[in-house]
């Protein structure tokens, strides 16, 4: 077979080891062995996200992940679901800022039905794409917009805050869903010239994880995809690097039906892949992660002045990465309170750094985490192709636990003090403002969950 | 216009052979309290899911009470008699672990879940929360100023609004089910430690109890380890408490609870259905399935893949509450959101599926299709320790024997196309469903009512 064999085995967490592979047309094939359950998972990284779309066509990524799905040479129409469905398999596509992912889950028999259709449309899904699916395809991604951002309360917070967080040009400045002028104006050439552009082996990471042959998974991967055309047409994105500090606090009041006021925030981290963000990911659950975290316990259980109160890290590999804060003010609660307190807890935490005893807490919740990622063959494979895409070297999905795990309450300290300061944020403030009929006489009474739909989130293409 | 591709084509390749996989059968036995235990050992799952079930329905609460149960949940985590709130709360996080809790129609449920080198330690935390719980006053009522907090986020959510609305429509004012799980803001704000503590000295006891431990358990003793930790939790014996019967209203009618200037309409139509010990399941899951299971279901094929009115819409049956003697009820609904401009031709088009599935019955296509992918996703559903102890777990709650849902595979397996379309157009008959619209009333009101599909009504939403 013509491909550079150039296996590594490793054991990382829980023993797991991956090989890697390349094609001759670039394509590169992660594959991890697991017997356990007769499942393979099938995951396919293209180096391409909303940081590679141009001014005006904002969406496009995610839009085309969505003609991905409606066919292509040897597939008709919704094929690509029905068949993997009626296979016992699962499957979905997302687009974020830096990657388009797309995945199936097989029983381990069904594995190389998943690696044909992928290779039919990595190869020829222009034979199909017409007229006809990108009008529906832009109604549905409308539709999704509206239902997951417009149509809920605080749905525009996260487009919001990373438009402040990222200057008017950065290629993170808006987010993958895009605006609905951009997505109206998206054209079927732009779709074709989109797929030309970065749809090519080379721009792409197949992993295959599970109980599989890995002779004969190989062989299935080089007859299918082997004979793709690879092509070096792809502009290099944007230039994402700015300063590690924003310099000043950047801030946004907005004034909308909310059901109450909220204080969020942006802090800007250091970018995916090294040292100092996982040492970022640490001082964030200390501070905001569970319920145990210092935020928590003094908004919500000393000052009870939220509802809610908690940070998450947005890992971003090609601009800083973002620390992200969402507090929900509790009752009347102005939100100066909220961010007083936030400030004195922050600079406690730079000025102390974390206790032994909270260093152990946030890695053991860390260390979960990746437990849970890695515990299931889609999970392995995914990490392994943001590995390979982003770092270029899925090993290092298997030593990721180790690494925070090596992280030093100093370093914790050090990141903290250097980031997690009010001149390295962007703020973003909501105010209720209350519908003219807000005195209605009826109590209000508790909404259910029940009404969710099970099947909802695995089966719909989806962007993060 | 076509592009020819390069790439050399093969003929879309043929399954393997399939390898056996069966449902994991879990062992049951009984701690000397009386608790129940089912366990299951999952090679390689590290991560360990415990479920603990309570014998505390909604319908236990006292009526000026209402979200007690949700309280004490919640205060489960709160403290011990070993440890503050804030202790608690730490010792977990300390072991990696997670502590879920909430409660529902048939009872209170704790689901904890911690890699298997911590779960020693996590069980014992676990069993102080049962066993002893602090129910401080000022915890108590902190969650309760915490819980009137989040109603008015949840009114504000669409998808929760309907949930609500559905649930004061379809049943009678003197059932349980017709109010939020989680109490009103009026009976929220009565609750106190006292009356955490008397719910808690009224239902709870390892006697009606029930643990599910799953996981890769290599190593560990678990007959010593439960015994030192949920072992130690005592209390009296009882009988269980007899499920009150389901009644409910699904005279075919349109309620909109308006939202003005909503860009979208959240749609929730439903009624009740059969308890999950009815022979009708299987069929009723499969052609459920084939009505709205997916993207390429028949409603997302109208819906979504030709008309782009919506994200997805899909049809499910779910469990409200399971009698022993099968008298017990589930919901049947179809649920996604619209655009506001196409809510009536959405609807219109939603209205002729169902009479399309009526008049002329699922092919033998779609049920193969369904079938093959109901029995075949089951080891990728069932991968985590978490999924398999969820669903033992329901199979308890729900009187169902420790074999059901290896049973149900074997029947939807079985199952063929008459049965499926039979029950899904006895499942969804077009006159006796009742539909709740969340949306700009202005807009949506004149083109629903159009469509003759019942009355109209339209309510505030706060």
């Amino acid at each position: 077979m013509p491909m550079a064999h150039t296996a590594t085995d490793q054991a990382g967490t829980g023993g797991l080891t991956a090989t890697e592979h390349r094609l001759a047309n670039g394509l590169r094939v992660v594959l991890s062995e697991d017997h356990l359950t007769p499942v393979a998972a099938v995951c396919l990284w293209y180096d391409v996200g909303s940081r590679h779309e141009v001014k005006g066509r904002t969406g496009l990524a995610h839009l085309f992940e969505h003609l991905m799905f409606q066919g292509s040479g040897q597939v008709k129409g919704n094929g690509h679901f029905e068949l993997v469905q009626g296979a016992g398999g699962s499957l979905n596509g997302t687009t974020s800022f830096e990657r388009t992912n797309y995945f199936e889950t097989m029983p381990a028999h069904q594995l190389e039905l998943a690696l044909w259709l992928e290779a039919d449309r990595m190869g020829s899904l222009l034979a199909a794409l017409d007229d006809e699916s990108m009008e529906n395809q832009r109604d549905v991604v409308k539709n999704e917009r509206r239902q997951r951002y417009d149509n809920v309360p605080y749905g525009t917070a996260f487009e919001k805050l990373t438009a402040l967080a990222y200057p008017e040009g950065h290629p993170y400045h808006h987010t993958p869903i895009g605006s609905m002028a951009d997505l109206d104006a998206a054209t079927l050439e732009d779709a074709r010239a989109f797929f030309r552009t970065y749809y090519a082996p080379n721009n792409a990471v197949l992993s295959v994880v599970g109980d599989i042959d890995p002779e004969q998974t190989l062989a299935w991967v080089e007859k299918y995809f082997g004979s793709i055309a690879s092509h070096d047409g792809k502009p290099a994105p944007r230039d994402g690097s700015l300063p590690d500090t924003i310099g000043e606090q950047l801030r946004e009041v907005v004034e909308e039906e909310v059901p109450a006021r909220a204080l969020m925030a942006a802090y800007r981290l250091p970018h995916d892949g090294t040292r100092a963000c996982d040492a970022a990911d640490l001082a964030l659950t200390v501070l905001g992660g569970g319920e145990s975290s210092r935020l928590y316990n003094r908004l919500v259980r000393r000052d009870r002045t939220a509802v809610a109160a908690g940070f998450g890290l947005l890992r971003l590999a090609g601009a800083p990465s973002l620390g992200w804060l969402d507090v929900k003010t509790s009752g009347d609660v102005e939100v100066p309170v909220i961010e007083a307190a936030i400030d004195e807890e922050l600079a406690r935490f730079a000025e102390e750094g974390p206790t032994a005893e909270e260093m152990e807490r946030a890695q053991a919740q860390l260390e979960r985490e990746w437990l849970d990622r890695l515990g299931t063959v889609a999970g392995r494979a995914d990490e392994l192709c943001r590995f390979a895409v982003l770092f270029g070297d899925p090993q290092l999905a298997l030593t990721a636990v180790q690494r925070v795990l090596e992280v030093t309450p100093e370093e914790v300290q050090e990141v903290a003090k250097a980031r997690l300061r009010p001149d390295n944020r962007a703020v973003l403030v909501y105010e209720p403002v209350s519908p003219e009929a807000a005195e209605d006489a009826d109590p209000p009474e508790d909404p259910e969950a029940e009404a969710t739909v099970e099947a909802g989130d695995e089966n719909e293409e989806a962007a993060k | 216009m076509t592009e020819l591709a390069t790439m050399q084509f093969h003929p879309q390749p043929q399954a393997g052979e399939a390898k056996p996989w069966a449902f994991p059968a879990p062992t049951r036995g009984a701690l000397g309290n009386g608790l129940t235990v089912l366990r299951c050992h999952r090679p390689g799952q590290q991560v360990v899911a415990v479920e603990v079930l309570l014998d505390a329905p909604l319908e236990a609460e006292p009526a000026d009470y209402e979200g007690v149960a949700t309280i004490m949940a919640r205060a489960f985590s709160e403290g011990t008699d070993k440890h503050s709130a804030e202790e608690f709360a730490a010792e977990l996080e300390r072991c990696g672990a997670t502590l879920d809790a909430h409660a529902d129609h048939p009872g209170v449920r704790l689901s904890l879940e911690v890699p298997a080198s911590r779960l020693a330690k996590a069980l014992g935390l676990l069993a102080d929360a049962l066993r002893a719980p602090a129910f401080a006053d000022s915890e108590v009522e902190r969650l309760v100023r915490n819980r009137l907090d989040e109603i008015p986020h949840e009114l504000a959510n669409p998808s929760r609004r309907a949930a609500k609305e559905l649930s004061r429509q379809l049943f009678p004012a003197t059932s349980r089910m017709s109010r939020p799980r989680q109490g009103t803001e009026e009976t929220v704000e009565k609750i106190d430690a006292a009356a955490v503590r008397a719910f808690y000295d009224r239902h709870v006891r390892p006697a009606t109890a029930t643990a599910v431990v799953v996981g890769d358990l290599t190593g560990i003793d678990l007959d010593a380890l439960l015994g030192e930790t949920l072992g130690a939790w005592t209390g009296s014996t009882a009988e269980p408490r007899p499920v009150p019967p389901v009644t409910a209203d699904d005279t075919g009618r349109v309620i909109i609870v308006d939202r003005p200037g909503a860009v979208q309409t959240q749609l929730l139509i439903g009624r009740v259905g059969a308890d999950r010990h009815d022979r009708v399941w299987p069929a009723q899951v499969l052609g459920t399935y084939c009505l709205g299971g997916t993207l390429t279901s028949r409603l997302d094929r109208v819906l979504r893949e030709e008309k782009g009115y919506t994200y997805g819409v899909r049809a499910f049956g779910q469990v409200l509450r399971s009698a022993p003697d099968g008298t017990g009820a589930s919901m049947l609904a179809i649920s996604g959101s619209v655009d506001t401009p196409n809510t009536g031709p959405a609807l219109d088009d939603l209205w002729k599926v169902l009479r399309t599935l009526a008049e002329g019955g699922l092919t033998d296509a779609e049920r193969d299709v369904a079938v093959q992918n109901l029995v075949g996703v089951a080891p990728l559903k069932y991968e985590t320790a978490a999924a398999v102890a969820s669903t033992l777990a329901d199979q308890v709650e729900q009187h169902l024997p420790d074999d059901y849902q290896a049973t149900l595979y074997r029947q939807l397996a079985a199952t063929g196309t008459v049965e499926a379309t039979a029950a899904a157009v006895s499942a969804f008959p077009v006159d006796r469903l009742v539909t709740v619209l969340v949306g700009d009333a202005a807009q949506i009101k004149a083109p629903v009512e159009a469509l003759g599909i019942g009355e109209v009504t339209v309510v505030s939403a706060e």
